[in-house]
């Protein structure tokens, strides 16, 4: 049996599936400096980048006169500076990192100023003379994708498109009895972190070390070493704990640590950059906007027989990630049922405006936003309850998915509908709400339901893998080395919950270090859901190879055969008679003694997958995630303010390491979910943006937060990963907006189609139809 | 978003010497005190002022106190002191109630009454209740003393009727009179820490089933906070119901002048202003019963 | 003040006197960070929106980003870390952990030093007291419910022991 095949049947687990507090908590209640901003010391340089006023023009100058000539200022730097590649673009190379001849966004970086303290460096950046000749201007992706639109990239406008083409759709919309068609729009959200993007880079002989905030390690290797014409030994990059991330760190540090480290090569001194919150607002990576045009078709008796769909993404200035949200949109746009017929085609639309990249959700937010609010507007027409309508086309092991995927194992989204519905009394509470209404002038509830589904992992078959270290300590305490970032999620804990259920110690026994480049092997970045899994199981890999050498050892000091050494709470006995044990410590101790390996290397590597560029069709995901949420509102019709009371939330999560953590996820996905169904919007004006702030961008308070009361976790285990488990952190978020917006829709009797449902929105909305019906 | 630039830094010891250092420094100075409007501005480069007078330390300016018929607070007085005063919150209810909504703990810690007022936002939740209990504000300069009716107050957005070498000491009101309701309705973005989108502050009194007086204050629908007079007539010597407030309320859109912005647009600014005059008044009402 | 425009101030940071020589255009947020290497307040906006700064001054709570340094002059300045052995600290700090209230941890400090402000003036405060303390922290990962559920459970366990 592998170790994965004897972790699903262990039993007698002390950790894993239980709730423990978290070991992180601490440090971070007492404040103690953890963050990369804590770590700037006297000496360190200040670098501040200068950026585009301008949403698209052309470089014709830049002076660095004036700069220079600022005391404490000791160099200004530009593309010309650039010792290696100018280029950072993830999917296709279309992005500098400073720009050269063309500046493509308001914010875009076009030169660094370096200087002894941050005052030098701000007034040196105010003093760096940029002349440009301005060229026009598109904002709008419907506006780029026209013939006659300024092109924003030599390549034109449409930085990528995708499809799928499964069954045939007009056969399909020839057998549909009903058909339901519309457009949906969402909106540009910030991540909105309370931690701005920190960087510190320190320069050594031929080398460099980066220090910060991030999610992909091993990506800023990749890009500092590019940009510094380094090889990647050359770089080390070394994670701290993230004040929050979401996916924007994941784009954002490997765009700006090769900033930070050409300032502290050619300056030979560490250097400071620190994103100021107006910076994180304009300059970073946003949620991409959509445009998405769905039709969908069913038949009478409620089965989905065809959907046809045209989504557009706005990528903004930049690819960056696009393709793979794109990609990633695509290959989820069905939902989670199986629908015979689809037809799905996409683009990825260049405009003049901040880049859009990854994002909790990475585009299954907006395309479930479009078909989920299809799938209650199919039911309306059925006159079905949404439930019993999406119960009847649910994916099931065995049933295929939009980009044709058979889903085999770990598909319990109708085990977590079902068990969702009849928890909260979904019937009941839905007529209650309609008695409510019936007597109610002002206030309207309204109750709604969304599920939804996520591949764990990257997409477009890129490859995947992870890796851990495991050192067992002469002491018998134990240093875990992830290759999983600490965003808050608390995926590393996960991990060390694996490692310390393996070799049989207390969870407090584990010392959790966070990826070092120098330390382990590429772990790949901490995004897609993929940190517990992927991670959880290279650890797993680790654990159980080191588990096999105290096993060893404690039978030769015991004198037993290996298959009688049992190890629990860092005893270690012999199965048949107990009383003869050793403790861990001593085991550990002897490891060393005769001279067997202590620390270990574990590995992940998911499945292959692969997809038909010429229809879509392929495995997608090693594995899904699937998660319902069933959402509450209250309409005020006097302002057309919505007020959503609770979610209930269920999910196949496969196996859940630790239920406390994954709820924890649930409520922050939720509450982010919120923000991008109500308030959040980035407003701009001529491309520069109006609300880099967070008086203006609207995020929720404690006061807006949502109770999620009703937890399900289902645990259909996925035989690929240790234990089971999936990933989580980003599922609760996907199925919010639409669970709201059906909810409004049943309070209501309107649908919004575009996010957020402002107030303004609703008001006017309700008033229409006061006018319509009078 | 820049770091405060340098300025010369003046901390007077009392009003007298607060009131010769306007004097001298007047336009390039800039009055000081919980620093909650200035220095965003500072960093937004909106201001870039030379000096600051610094009159946080003034506690001869932070009180709340019964006089005769008024109720005075001093300019420094701060959000938090004012909501917490039993004597706001017993005779000036409508001003407590705004309080409770301004900013969050930390802003109505820091933040005084006379920066809300100096500062002149359209938005500044005390306006519209300061406003409807007809607030005097005493202002000083080396030239003497003066009584601003805050009616006068607001000349524009950010901009008041102060001379460039007057500090705001005082804020005079009497309390709401006896047979009296009176609310105040904030429409934010969200539930809590939020800019006025449009507030609304009334207050009735009543004379039996009879309105002796009412009166009607907006924020955030026009360059200034403003007075609903001619909605007042509409109220005042009527028997007041439901639908008689429900028609005053849509005259409040003729008196106003709302502009789109990113906190909402000048169409729904104007319905607003109608459904929060109504429900202020309906809750004015409400409250004369109790 | 000197030539220069800086001038010194008195004040107490965590219970200790301190005489510092501050510039008037540094922030309280500043001095404490970058001069003091107090770094339990975190920079999040500066500018009042998200309550990572927050810290307590004369006992109540501010934004430590919209107080100019020269304004703490004879004043008390109180941070996480002079707070260690404050029983309100100690019951938040053990519910926090408890409940899981906590996750990237960035807000946490400042949530913190609102709650040990709360606690200290009510000391059986209800949910809109606990929302009313905590509206000016914004927290971006937990959705508030653990922090809320932390804080009105350490209310119940100083109640319990006092
Ligand atoms: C996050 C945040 C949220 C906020 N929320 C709200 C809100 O919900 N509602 C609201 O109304 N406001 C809000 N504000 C604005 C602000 O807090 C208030 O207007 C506050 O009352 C300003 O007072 P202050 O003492 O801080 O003024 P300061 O910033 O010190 O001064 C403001 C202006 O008034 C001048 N000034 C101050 N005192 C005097 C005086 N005595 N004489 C002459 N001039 C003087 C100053 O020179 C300056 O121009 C918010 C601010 C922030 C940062
Ligand atoms: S940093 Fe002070 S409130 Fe955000
Ligand atoms: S825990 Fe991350 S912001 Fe609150």
């Amino acid at each position: 049996m592998g170790y994965l095949e004897e972790l699903l049947v262990k039993e007698g687990l002390s950790l894993v599936g239980k709730r423990v507090s978290r070991p992180d908590a601490l440090d971070k209640v007492l404040g103690r400096p953890l963050f990369t901003a804590d770590k700037l010391t006297r000496g360190m340089l200040w670098a501040k980048i200068v950026r585009s006023k301008y949403p698209h023009a052309i470089i014709k100058r830049i002076d660095k006169g004036k700069a220079l000539g600022v005391p404490g200022v000791l160099t200004v730097l530009t593309a010309e500076d650039i010792p290696g590649e100018n280029q950072i673009g993830y999917a296709i190379p279309d992005q500098p990192l400073l720009a050269m001849d063309k500046v493509r966004f308001v914010g875009e970086p076009v030169a660094v100023v370096v200087a002894e303290n941050e005052e030098a460096a701000e007034k040196g950046a105010e003093l760096v003379e940029i002349e440009y000749e301005s060229l026009p201007a598109v904002f709008d992706p419907l506006e780029a994708l026209k013939p006659v639109a300024p092109r924003i990239h030599e390549s034109g406008n449409i930085a990528t498109t995708t499809i799928i083409r499964k069954g045939d759709v007009e056969k399909g919309f020839r057998e549909a009895d009903v058909i339901v068609e519309n457009t949906y729009k969402t909106q540009r959200q910030e991540h909105a972190y309370l931690e701005t993007e920190t960087v510190i880079a320190v320069p050594e002989i031929n080398k460099v070390t980066i220090l910060a905030c991030m999610q992909s390690p091993w990506l800023i290797r990749r890009m500092v070493a590019k940009v510094l014409g380094y090889k990647q030994s050359k770089v080390r990059v070394i994670e701290l704990p993230a004040g929050g991330a979401f996916g924007g760190k994941d784009d954002m540090i490997p765009m700006i640590a090769p900033i930070a480290a050409l300032a502290a090569v050619k300056t030979g001194k560490p250097v400071f950059l620190m994103f100021k919150r107006d910076e994180t607002f304009e300059a970073s990576n946003k949620r991409h906007p959509s445009i998405i045009r769905y039709k969908s078709g069913a038949t009478k008796d409620g089965k989905l027989v065809a959907v046809e769909i045209e989504i557009i993404y706005e990528t903004g200035a930049y690819a960056n990630r696009g393709p793979f949200v794109l990609w990633r949109a695509t290959a989820h746009a069905a939902g989670p049922y199986e629908v015979p017929n689809v037809k799905v085609d996409g683009k990825l639309v260049y405009t003049n405006r901040v880049f859009s990249g990854s994002f909790r959700g990475f585009g299954d937010p907006q395309i479930h936003f479009a078909a989920e609010s299809q799938m209650d507007e199919l039911a309306a027409k059925l006159g079905m309850d949404p439930v019993e309508f999406r119960l009847k086309n649910i994916l099931k092991p065995g049933l295929t998915t939009t980009c044709g995927q058979v889903v085999d194992q770990s598909v319990g989204v109708e085990e977590a509908l079902r068990k969702l519905a009849e928890k909260i009394n979904w019937e009941k509470r839905k007529r209650e709400i309609e008695e409510y209404n019936r007597e109610s002038k002002r206030k309207l509830k309204g109750i709604g339901v969304a599920c939804a589904y996520h591949g764990i992992s990257t997409s477009r078959g890129a490859p995947d893998w992870s890796a851990a270290a495991v050192i067992i300590n002469e002491d018998g305490t134990i240093t875990y080395k992830g290759g999983i970032c600490r965003l808050g999620q608390g995926s590393l804990i996960g991990h060390a919950k694996i490692v310390a259920e393996i070799l049989g110690v207390p969870l407090s026994y584990i010392q959790i270090e966070g990826p070092d480049t120098d330390a382990i092997p590429e772990a790949r970045p901490t995004h897609g859901s993929r940190g517990l899994m992927t991670g959880g199981t290279a650890a797993a890999d680790a654990a159980s190879k080191l588990r096999r050498n105290i096993v060893r050892v404690a039978s030769e000091m015991l004198e037993c055969k290996t298959e009688d050494i049992e190890i629990k709470d860092a005893l270690i006995y012999v199965k048949p008679d107990p009383s003869r044990n050793i403790p861990f410590s001593e085991a550990a101790k002897e490891l060393y003694v005769r001279g067997y390996e202590t620390a270990a290397y574990g590995f992940y590597r998911a499945p292959k997958r692969f997809f038909d560029p010429k229809t879509g069709l392929g495995v997608a995901y090693g594995v899904y995630v699937y998660i319902v949420n069933i959402a509450e509102v209250e309409v005020d019709t006097w302002t057309g303010q919505v007020k959503v009371e609770r979610v209930h939330t269920a999910a196949d999560v496969g196996k859940a390491i630790d239920p406390d953590l994954i709820e924890q996820q649930f409520h922050g996905a939720i509450a982010q979910g919120l923000g991008l169904t109500l308030t959040e919007d980035i407003v701009f004006s001529d491309g520069k943006i109006l609300n880099n702030n967070y008086t203006d961008y609207v995020i929720p308070t404690v006061k807006d937060r949502v109770e999620v009361p009703t937890v399900v976790l289902v645990e259909q285990p996925y035989k690929g990963a240790a234990f089971g488990a999936k990933g989580v952190a980003e599922a609760a978020l996907i199925p919010t907006p639409p669970a709201i917006t059906n909810a409004i829709r049943h309070a209501t009797g309107i649908r919004f189609k575009e996010l957020p449902v402002t107030p303004e929105k609703v008001y006017f909305a309700l008033k229409k139809r006061r006018g319509e019906k009078s | 978003m820049k770091l405060i630039p340098p300025y010369r830094y003046l901390r007077p010891k009392n009003l007298q010497e607060a009131v010769e250092q306007l004097g001298r420094y007047g336009e390039e100075a800039k009055i000081l005190a919980g620093g909650t409007d200035l220095i965003p501005m500072i960093r937004d480069c909106l201001i870039t002022p030379k000096t600051m007078i610094d009159i946080s330390f003034l506690d001869e300016l932070r009180y709340i106190r019964e006089e005769g018929d008024m109720i005075k607070i001093g300019a420094l007085a701060t959000h938090s002191e004012i909501l917490k005063s039993p004597l706001i919150n017993g005779k000036t209810g409508v001003l407590a109630k705004a309080e409770k909504v301004l900013g969050a703990t930390q802003i109505r810690n820091r933040g005084t009454i006379g920066g809300n007022l100096c500062n002149a936002s359209p938005a500044a939740d005390t306006a519209p209740p300061l406003m409807v209990l007809n607030a005097k504000l005493k202002a000083i300069s080396v030239e003497g003393e003066r009584i601003i009716p805050i009616e006068e107050f607001f000349t524009g957005p950010r901009k008041n009727a102060l001379k460039p070498n007057e500090i705001l000491v005082e804020v005079q009101v009497s309390p709401e009179p006896e047979k009296s309701g009176s609310s105040f309705i904030k429409l934010g973005r969200r539930r809590a820490l939020t800019l006025s989108v449009v507030s609304t502050a009334a207050l009735i009194v009543m004379d039996g089933v009879k309105c002796r007086d009412a009166r009607i204050a907006l924020g955030a629908v026009a360059p200034t906070p403003v007075r609903a007079k001619e909605t007042e007539k509409l109220l005042i010597n009527k028997e007041l119901n439901g639908e008689v407030i429900s028609s005053a309320a849509e005259k409040v859109v003729e008196e106003i002048n709302p502009i789109t912005d990113v906190r909402g647009s000048a169409e729904y600014r104007r319905e607003m202003s109608k459904v929060l005059t109504k429900r202020c008044l309906l809750e004015a009402l409400e409250s004369v019963k109790r | 003040m000197n030539e220069t425009g800086n001038l010194k101030i008195k004040f107490t940071l965590n219970g200790k006197p301190i005489e510092y020589m501050v510039k008037p255009n540094w922030t309280l947020l500043d001095l404490l960070r970058k001069e003091l290497s107090v770094l339990s307040p975190k920079e999040g906006c500066s500018r009042g929106d998200c309550g990572a700064c927050t810290v307590l001054l004369n006992g109540k709570p501010v934004n430590s980003c919209l107080v100019l340094a020269p304004q703490i002059d004879g004043k008390e300045i109180v941070t996480v870390e002079g707070l260690i052995e404050d029983k309100e600290f100690k019951a938040l700090k053990e519910t926090f952990i408890e409940k899981g209230a906590v996750q990237c941890g960035f807000c946490t400090p400042g949530i913190i030093v609102s709650a040990v402000a709360l606690l200290r003036e009510k000391g059986n405060p209800t949910v809109q007291d606990i929302e009313e303390a905590l509206e000016g922290n914004l927290c971006r990962c937990t959705g508030y419910i653990r922090i809320i559920e932390a804080v009105k459970q350490a209310a119940e366990k100083l109640q319990k022991t006092s």
